[in-house]
C-alpha cells in the first residue's frame, strides 16, 4: 500500500527519491553513518563543511547539552579540500543520494576555490553555501547577516559552481531572515536551507565561566524546532514560493511528524541533524514514517503537501 | 589484546536490565544483558572501549530522593546519549552480561538509578579503542582515579585470564574515602599493598588505596604512590606498562612519571561527546605528531579513548 505513495521530490532540478537529507556536520564526510543505516536510502546527503585547507577547530569543550538541545562550537574542523577529494569523493561517487558539499571559508576567494575545484565532479549534485556558521571569527556568519555581503558571496560562488545546484544556508540570528533569503535568491541561489544553529551561551554558575571553550556556540535540537518551522514558513511565504526556489527545512527534526510539519510550512525537503547523534539510523525511520503519513492521509504525492498550511478563513 | 580499530560489528542494540545496585552513597553498578546480535557484538568488548546509553526516556527518581545539589539539573530534559565503559563482561550461554559502574552526577545518571530488572535500554557500541598489551611486558601497574577504576577492573580480569606472564598491581585514588567507587569499609583499609579492594583481589591482584585527605589508605596522591612503587629495586622499565584512567590532571602526572622512567603508558581520556561514533567532532584530544613540533586533534571516541600517554598534550 505504501508503495503507491510517491514521496519523490524535485529539488532545484535534482530528482530526489525522498525528501530526507542528513544535515551538514552530523553525518560525516561520506559513509560514516553506514554502520547504522543504509545511506543509499537517503534522498540527500550534505557533507561536513569543507575548507580549502584543513582546519583543526576549537579547543574543548566543544559541546554542551541544554534543555532539549545542545550547543556546539566545533570551529569548522575538517580535513581540507585535498584530503576530501582523495579520500572521500570516491566513496561519495557510489552513493545514490544527492550529495551536497557544504562550503566554508574565511574569505570569498576560499569559498570560490573549493567550489571551482569540485564543480566538475560527477559525485556532487550541488553545494550548500555555509554563510551562517556562528562559531568562527572570520567568514561563516559574518557573510550571512548583511544582504550586500550575501549577494556578493552568492554570486561569486554561483559562477564558480558551474552547473551544480547552489543552496544557501541561512542563519536564524538575523533581524529579518527574508531579507537575507531574498538577497541570496537575487544573486542566483537555486535553493535555500534553513535554519543553521542559533548563537547561544551556557554559563557554569560555580566558575562563572562560559562552558564552551569558544564561549558561544550554536543551539540545535528539539529546543529550536518551533522557531525554525516559523522561519521556514516565513521565507516560503515571503520569498521562496513566488520565486520558485525550494527550501530545505531543518532544526530539531527527530521523527516523521517533525518532518511533515516543515513540509507543510513550505519546505520541499528536510534535513535531520542533531538527531543523528542520538539515533544514527533515524533518517531511514523518518522516510518510512513520511510514507505512512501520506497513506493515512490520502496524500498521493508528498510534493502536494509542500507549503500546504491552511489559512484561516 | 592487540591495538586495533573499533569493532567491526558495532551497532544500536537493546539491552535488558538485570540489576541496578547501589554500592556507596552516589555509586551504583548496573548489570545489563544482551541477546542475539547484541550479545555477539559485546562479547568482543575490550577493556577501555565504551558504549552510548540512551537514558532520555528513563524516569527520574522521586523528587524527595534527589540530592539537593542536583535538584535544579534534574528537571532538564536530556537529549544526548551518555558514554560508559564496562567493568565486566561475561558470557552466559548465548547471552552477554555487562556491568557498568556509574556515579550520580547529573540528570542522566540520576535517571539511570531508576532502571530496574524488566526495563530495557538502547545502547550503541562497542565504540572506540581499548587498552592493548604490547609484547614483552611482565608487569602492569593499573592507576585509577575515582571512577577511572571501572574500565581498569575489566582490564584486571583480562590480564589475569589471558596474560599469565604479566604480574599486575592496582593503585586507586580519590579525594576522600567516600569518593572511592568501591564497596566495604574503606576508612579501615591498610596503607600497604594488599588484597584490600575486592574488585582487584578477585583476580588475584593486589592494590593500594590513596586519598588526598587521608580518610582511606595512603594519605596523599595516587601518583605519589606510583612514583614510590616505581622507585623500588629491580624493576626493568622495558618490561613494564602503566594503564591509567581518571581525572585529566592525574593522567597528566602519570604520563609524566612514565616518561621520566621510560615506561610504556596508556591513558584513557574523557571528553564531552554528542555522538560517540565520530561524526560530531566534539571530543577533540590534542596529540603530538612524531618528529614534529606540530600538534593535531584526534577524536576521543574514534582514535581513543585509550591513547599512548606520550602522544597526548596535557
Amino acid at each position: 500500500m505504501n508503495e503507491s505513495v510517491d514521496i519523490s521530490v524535485d529539488f532545484a532540478g535534482i530528482h530526489l527519491a525522498n525528501p530526507v537529507f542528513t544535515a551538514s556536520g552530523t553525518c560525516g564526510y561520506a559513509d560514516e553513518l553506514g554502520e547504522y543505516m543504509d545511506i543509499n536510502r537517503l534522498g540527500g546527503f550534505i557533507t561536513k563543511s569543507i575548507t580549502r585547507r584543513p582546519r583543526k577547530g576549537h579547543a574543548t569543550p566543544r559541546i554542551v547539552e541544554t534543555n532539549s538541545g545542545m550547543l556546539n562550537a566545533i570551529g569548522l574542523a575538517n580535513i581540507g579540500l585535498d584530503k576530501f577529494i582523495e579520500e572521500k569523493l570516491p566513496v561519495l561517487e557510489k552513493m545514490s543520494a544527492a550529495v551536497f558539499v557544504n562550503l566554508a571559508g574565511e574569505t570569498i576567494n576560499e569559498y570560490v576555490a573549493v567550489a571551482e575545484r569540485l564543480a566538475n565532479e560527477k559525485a556532487i549534485a550541488g553545494f550548500e553555501l555555509n554563510i551562517s556558521c556562528p562559531n568562527v571569527k572570520k567568514g561563516g556568519i559574518s557573510f550571512g547577516t548583511e544582504p550586500v555581503q550575501v549577494k556578493e558571496i552568492t554570486s561569486a560562488v554561483k559562477k564558480a559552481a558551474g552547473e551544480k545546484v547552489l543552496m544557501v544556508k541561512l542563519s536564524p540570528t538575523v533581524t529579518d531572515i527574508s531579507v537575507i533569503a531574498r538577497a541570496a535568491v537575487d544573486a542566483g541561489a537555486d535553493a535555500l536551507s534553513l535554519v543553521n544553529t542559533f548563537t547561544a551561551m551556557v554559563i557554569d554558575i560555580e566558575s562563572r565561566k562560559a562552558v564552551l571553550a569558544n564561549k558561544t556556540g550554536g543551539l540545535s535540537g528539539p529546543a529550536i524546532k518551533p522557531i525554525a518551522v516559523y522561519l521556514v514558513n516565513k521565507v516560503y511565504n515571503e520569498v521562496a514560493k513566488d520565486r520558485g526556489v525550494p527550501i530545505l527545512g531543518m532544526g530539531g527534526i527527530r521523527n516523521a511528524s517533525d518532518a511533515i510539519e516543515y513540509i507543510i510550512a513550505g519546505a520541499t525537503a528536510v534535513a535531520v541533524g542533531t538527531a543523528n547523534f542520538v539515533e544514527p539510523g533515524c533518517a531511514a525511520k523518518i522516510i518510512e514514517g513520511i510514507k505512512k503519513y501520506c497513506t493515512r492521509n490520502n496524500v498521493a504525492q508528498i510534493r502536494d503537501l509542500v507549503g500546504s498550511l491552511l489559512k484561516e478563513e | 589484546m592487540t591495538k586495533n580499530r573499533s569493532s567491526a560489528n558495532k551497532g544500536v542494540f537493546c539491552a535488558a536490565v538485570c540489576a541496578n545496585r547501589q554500592i556507596r552513597q552516589r555509586f551504583y553498578r548496573l548489570r545489563l544483558e544482551f541477546s542475539g546480535a547484541g550479545a555477539e557484538a559485546f562479547s568482543n568488548f575490550k577493556p577501555g572501549q565504551f558504549a552510548e546509553l540512551d537514558l532520555c526516556d528513563t524516569a527520574l527518581p522521586p523528587a524527595k530522593t534527589i540530592p539537593e545539589d542536583l535538584s535544579n539539573a534534574a528537571g532538564r530534559k536530556i537529549l544526548l546519549r551518555r558514554p560508559f565503559s564496562f567493568t565486566d563482561v561475561t558470557m552466559q550461554g548465548d547471552k552477554t552480561l555487562v556491568d557498568i559502574l556509574y556515579c550520580v552526577v547529573g540528570p542522566a545518571t540520576l535517571r539511570m538509578t531508576t532502571l530496574a530488572a524488566g526495563n530495557s535500554v538502547s545502547i550503541i557500541g562497542p565504540l572506540g579503542n581499548g587498552f592493548w598489551v604490547p609484547g614483552g611486558k611482565k608487569r602492569a601497574v593499573l592507576v585509577a582515579g575515582g571512577m577511572g577504576a571501572g574500565p581498569l577492573e575489566y582490564l584486571a580480569k583480562i590480564l589475569t585470564a589471558d596474560y599469565p606472564g604479566i604480574e599486575a598491581i592496582a593503585l586507586a585514588g580519590a579525594k576522600m574515602a567516600k569518593e572511592l567507587p568501591f564497596e566495604g569499609r574503606l576508612d579501615e583499609i591498610s596503607q600497604q599493598l594488599g588484597f584490600s579492594l575486592p574488585v582487584f583481589a578477585k583476580y588475584g591482584i593486589q592494590s593500594v588505596v590513596a586519598t588526598d585527605d587521608g580518610s582511606a589508605g595512603h594519605h596523599g596522591l595516587v601518583t605519589d604512590c606510583l612514583s614510590e612503587w616505581l622507585g623500588g629495586p629491580d624493576l626493568a622499565s622495558e618490561s613494564m606498562i602503566i594503564y591509567s584512567c581518571g581525572p585529566e590532571v592525574m593522567l597528566a602526572r602519570v604520563a609524566e612519571i612514565a616518561k621520566e622512567k621510560k615506561i610504556d603508558c596508556q591513558v584513557s581520556m574523557e571528553r564531552r561527546m554528542a555522538c560517540g561514533f565520530g561524526v560530531c567532532q566534539s571530543c577533540a584530544v590534542e596529540c603530538r605528531v612524531s618528529d614534529s613540533s606540530e600538534t593535531i586533534y584526534k577524536l576521543c571516541c574514534e582514535d581513543g579513548p585509550v591513547f599512548d600517554g606520550m602522544e597526548v598534550v596535557f
